[in-house]
This record gives structure tokens, sequence and C-alpha cells, in this order.
């Protein structure tokens, strides 16, 4: 049995600045990532981020990454876990279990800062099982991780942010976009996005969805139809599209498992992409000492992520007694960058989601 | 599987569950995301339902008419994936070792 | 299906167009971002505090540098030239392989439909660009407010 002060489940943009934050304060901080190098999500993120410079605008994702590494690198106070994943945690004694490298472990953190991350929601049509049926992100991580072409054709799925930029950086690595379907009357993602794929002629068809995939053993097309205003198919709307991939970017769900183990109260948020954990304001859950950062407390951008993470590291840090007289400037400052971010048009969404959420105090602990 | 529409669509890659078989179990009287899982191996595969228990739920709401927001996930076991026995095995002996010195 | 409606008030008046090059900023939708304002070197954006604000660029400031150009996140910023006899449009272009010096290529619209023809001026590819090429097009001086990007 290890025990350690500080425990970072996820090194990506939240769990990153978890770390980071929370060893700057002074706590000893032991980050776990499931691949071989951290990063996360920012390890594939080839184009520029928004934000401030707080955030990194105008830096590219894969770049933040390793600005992070590198500043994690430097602290002493540091232990970096990689290619290690959290198997369970246990509630009776605050006990993680851990597989690393075929190894087992078994580790007591006397806080947790849950940074998962989430997973790609899938959908349900006719052989949706056939291979080349992916996920975007799937698809993202063969072009910009292991630099494999994944497809000569794609048919996109979801003109969200990850639908756009999934579907310009495909055609940057020389596969043909067919569409891009979006079942919801707008574009639901950033109109910059869009207008750099629709520029390269790639059609963005609002209110359509897919009907169906074709093949006989691998993905050869799509059957795609018009949506009404009530979601429902039009008759006789259907298309047919020739492709050897469809790739789905129909959104995320946060990836809550631990925290559900944890018996972390709990709250359905469509907005927000699921269940996500009650919390208060510096991201502790109603279990205490443990806290969420990132999208696995809701789905949102990568900048967002960044500041919750760096919020959860300070008041993780901060619980344990690791103060400094510019903490509470921090955590003004640090809310402030939420709100800002999440003040625009494209915040309505998690705006309106974290409206809903109930504060902690309402839903006392509750193991099932 | 009667007055069920003959839906071949997957829901759960892992176990190859279809849309049919999943309304089927519901129209027999299965209304909770347990109870499914336990007779249909759903959230039980290799992916622990990060694929399928949305779209299970989404199912599960449109079947009953219970508000998604109102329906509980399957539990969340450990362990989250799989490891062999022999590595918590040497994990136990270490332990006792680390213990007997 | 893009507020291009929103050109107008993006687009500087005749003599602006006619003086030289200016930066035209595409950028219609409130999104936190502010990397073109923050490192403008003329301070022709308007610095606000409100990160959601839409970018306001004042003509008469900017100098047609193109630094936003490479620096916008959203590849949003072009500069047009209007004071030649021949237009000169530059614009942002992620791709291989970059375009040769003096080829002739055919300059599309925001919705990728054909313009006309435009001639390579110019690649710009320095490293404070960070991996976003500027491509230099000649096009017929009607075209300036048009040509958005380029096949070959």
């Amino acid at each position: 049995m290890e025990q350690r002060e500080i425990v970072v489940i996820g090194g990506g943009p939240a769990g990153l600045s978890a770390a980071l934050q929370a060893a700057h304060s002074g706590a000893r901080v032991t980050i776990i990532e499931g691949e071989k190098r951290l990063g996360g999500q920012l390890i594939k993120q080839t184009h520029m981020f928004f934000g401030s410079h707080k955030q990194h605008a105008g830096t590219r994702g894969i770049d933040i990454a390793t600005l992070l590494e590198n500043e994690l690198r430097a602290l002493p106070n540091v232990e970096i876990i990689l290619g290690a994943t959290v198997l369970g945690y246990y509630y009776e004694d605050g006990a993680l279990t851990i597989e690393d490298h075929e190894a087992f472990r078994l580790m007591i953190p006397k806080r947790l800062i849950v940074a998962s991350g989430a997973s790609e929601k899938f959908l349900a049509f006719p052989n949706n099982d056939l291979p080349g049926v992916y996920g975007a992100g799937a698809v993202q991580t063969l072009m910009n991780v292991y630099g494999v072409k994944p497809a000569q054709r794609v048919l996109m799925i979801g003109a969200g942010n990850i639908g756009l930029i999934v579907s310009y950086q495909l055609l940057q690595a020389g596969v043909e976009v067919a569409a891009v379907l979006e079942a919801a009357p707008q574009i639901s993602g950033y109109l910059v996005h869009a207008s750099k794929i629709l520029r390269l002629g790639v059609p963005i068809l609002t209110r359509h969805s897919i009907k169906e995939a074709l093949g006989k053993h691998t993905v050869e097309g799509a059957i795609i139809h018009r949506l009404d205003d009530r979601w429902q198919p039009v008759p006789h709307s259907e298309q047919q599209i020739t492709c050897d991939t469809i790739c789905l970017a129909v959104g995320l769900s946060p990836l809550c498992d631990l925290l559900w183990q944890a018996g972390c109260a709990m709250q359905y948020i469509a907005e927000l992409g699921g269940y996500v954990a009650l919390r208060d304001e510096g991201m502790q859950t109603s279990v205490p000492g443990i806290y969420v950062a990132g999208d696995a407390a809701g789905v949102e951008e990568a900048s967002a992520a960044m500041v919750e993470g760096s919020l959860a590291g300070l008041s993780a840090a901060l619980s344990l007694g690791y103060n400094s007289p510019a903490d509470e400037e921090l955590t003004a400052e640090l809310r402030q960058q939420l709100d800002d971010l999440r003040a625009g048009p494209g915040g309505a969404k998690i705006r309106s989601g974290l409206e809903k959420l109930h504060p902690t105090a309402d839903n006392p602990k509750e193991v099932t | 599987m009667d007055n069920v529409p003959p839906d071949d669509t997957i829901i759960c890659r892992c176990s190859d569950v279809t849309r049919a078989e999943l309304r089927a179990w519901i129209a027999h009287g299965l209304t909770s995301m347990d109870e499914l899982k336990r007779l249909t191996r759903i959230t039980m595969g290799p992916c622990q339902g990060r694929t399928c228990r949305h779209l299970v739920m989404q199912e599960l709401a449109a079947v009953t008419g219970q508000p998604l927001e109102e329906l509980t996930p399957s539990s969340f076991r450990q362990p989250l994936k799989g490891i062999t026995l022999g590595a918590v095995a040497d994990w136990v002996a270490k332990e006792k070792q680390e213990k007997e010195v | 299906m893009l507020p291009t409606a929103s050109l107008a008030a993006v687009t500087p008046h005749q003599e602006r167009l006619a003086r030289g090059a200016v930066a035209i900023v595409e950028c219609f939708q409130e999104i936190p971002c502010n990397p073109c304002a923050t490192n403008c070197p003329s301070q022709a954006f308007a610095l606000v505090s409100d990160i959601n604000a839409l970018p306001v660029l004042d003509w008469d400031k900017c100098i047609g540098c193109g630094i936003c150009v490479a620096c916008c996140p959203g590849l949003a910023i072009f500069i047009v030239d209007g004071s030649g006899e021949q237009g000169v449009v530059r614009l942002p272009y992620e791709f291989l392989p970059l375009p040769e010096v003096g080829a002739t290529v055919l300059g599309v619209g925001r919705d990728g439909a054909a313009v006309c023809g435009a001639t390579v001026l110019r690649v710009q590819n320095s490293p404070a660009q960070d991996r976003t090429p500027i491509i230099w097009l000649q096009v017929p001086p009607e075209h300036i407010m048009s040509v958005r990007h380029f096949k070959f």
C-alpha cells in the first residue's frame, strides 16, 4: 500500500493544470496518466486554441501539452506515472487500485483530483457495427498521434467543434470529406471553424442525419436524410453518399466511473454531456477530499478545463494547509477567467447546465 | 419478443445487443439499467458501457416514458479494466513479505 | 449559411481599400478569443476587457502587416490590398504542398466555389507564424473581397 498526498487522475489539460497548481502551492503531487505521454487530448490538437493568453490562446494544443509538461517536470515535488490505469476507487478506505505496466498497485491519497476526461457518444443506426464507423476522436488519434491516413473519403456526423475541426484536419491529411451532417437547424460549432471547411468546398448539411450505413464487410457508403422541425425524418429526402468511413462527432459524455464508485452525489445534466458530480466553487465534490475538473466535471472547451484544473489543484492544496497570502486573489482570478470564458453566446449551454447543478450541501453523500 | 419491430441495429457493440432485443426485454418488464445489465450484459464488455450506456438509457427513456434525468445508470464496478489475477496475487505476496520484514 | 451580411461591417470604405494593405476580420460570432488584439503591433484593435467581444479594427491604424492573419486561431483574418492595378489577397494556408511563387492557381470564395484565376506572389512562412503560412495572391481588384482560398 502506498500513501500519497494529492493524486491527480488524468494527464490532460485539466489534470496537468491541477497538478501544476497543487505543486506550486507546495503539495506533493502524483499524476497518473493511462497513455505513454502527458497531454491527454491536447497531443492531437494541431489547431490553435481560443481564449486569452492566460489559457495559451493562439498556441496549438500539442504545444500547450509540451509547455505544461515541461513546467511540471521542472518541479521537484511532482511524481509522474505514465502508462498506468486506475482500476477503481474504494470508498471504505479511500484506496485506488491501479494497473501499472501489468503490475497491480494500491494507493491511498489524502486528496484525489479526478480529471479523467470524457468518452465519445455513439449513435444507433443500421449497420453501425461495420468496420469504418469511427468516433471522430479515434480518427484524430490515428492521424495526429500515429501518422496513419485513416480513410479516403469520410462522412462526418456532427458539426460541433470536434466534427468541424476533425474534418479540417482530415482535409489537411489529404482525406476527402464528402459532407458534414448536423441534425440541428444550425451549425453548433464555432462559425470560424465552419468557414475553414466551407471554403475548401465541403458541404455542411444542417437538419440532416444518417439513416443507415451501407456496405457488406466494411463501410461503402451511407444513406442520409433530412429532418423536420420535430427532428423527424422527412419522407423521400434520402440521399446516398459514397464514403469508406463514417465519423461520429455527436458529443461527449463525462467519464465519471470513479466518482460513482466514491459515492459522489451525481446529477444528469444534458448540457454538460450526461451525469456529472455536484461540486462546490473549489471543484470539491460531495465527498470531502475528492475533487473533479475538466470534461469529467462537464464537457467543455480545453481552455475552461485548464482553469478548472487550477482551481481544483489550488483548493486541494489549501485543504492540506498549503496556503499563501496570494491564494484568495488567485482563486478570484481563476473564477473570473472561467466566467469570462463562459460569458459569450458559445458559453450559453454551459451556463444553463451549471445553473441546473444542485449545490453540494443539498445532496449529502449517499453510497449505494 | 411480441410486438417488437425487427430492428437489428446494434446498441451494445461489445455484446452484440440489438435494439429489438433490448426493447423485448424492456417490454418483458425490465425497467432499470441494472436489470438490463444483468440479463443482456450491456455495459459489461471491454468498453464498460462507454459506448452503449447512453444509447440504452435513451431506449429505456423512450419506451418507458421516464425522463432521462430520472434514470439511474447501471452500477460502476471495479475493476474498470481487466487485470490478471496473477498481478493481484503478486502484489498480495509482496505486501505480505514487507509486513514480515 | 454564414452571416456574410455582416461582411459590410468588416469591409473598409473604398478610399481605405485604395490606400493599401488592410486586414479584413471575418469574425462574426462572439467567442472567447483575443490573440488578434493582443498581438497587433499597431494597437489597431480596440482593447476591450470582455474577451468574448467581436474584434473591432481601426482601419486607419492598421498597417496591413499580417501578424494577426497567422495568429488568429479561427483563420478568419485576411489582408487585402486594392492600391495597385492588380489586387492582392493574403490568406492563411495550412496545407502541403505549398504553392510555388509565380504559379497560377484558382481563387475560390467563402463557399469553395471558383471566383477567378490568381497568381502566387509570395509564400510567407517564418517561424514567428508558427506553421500557418501566408500566401499572397494577385487577383483582379474587383475580387479582393471574394477570394478566400485557392486550389491548384
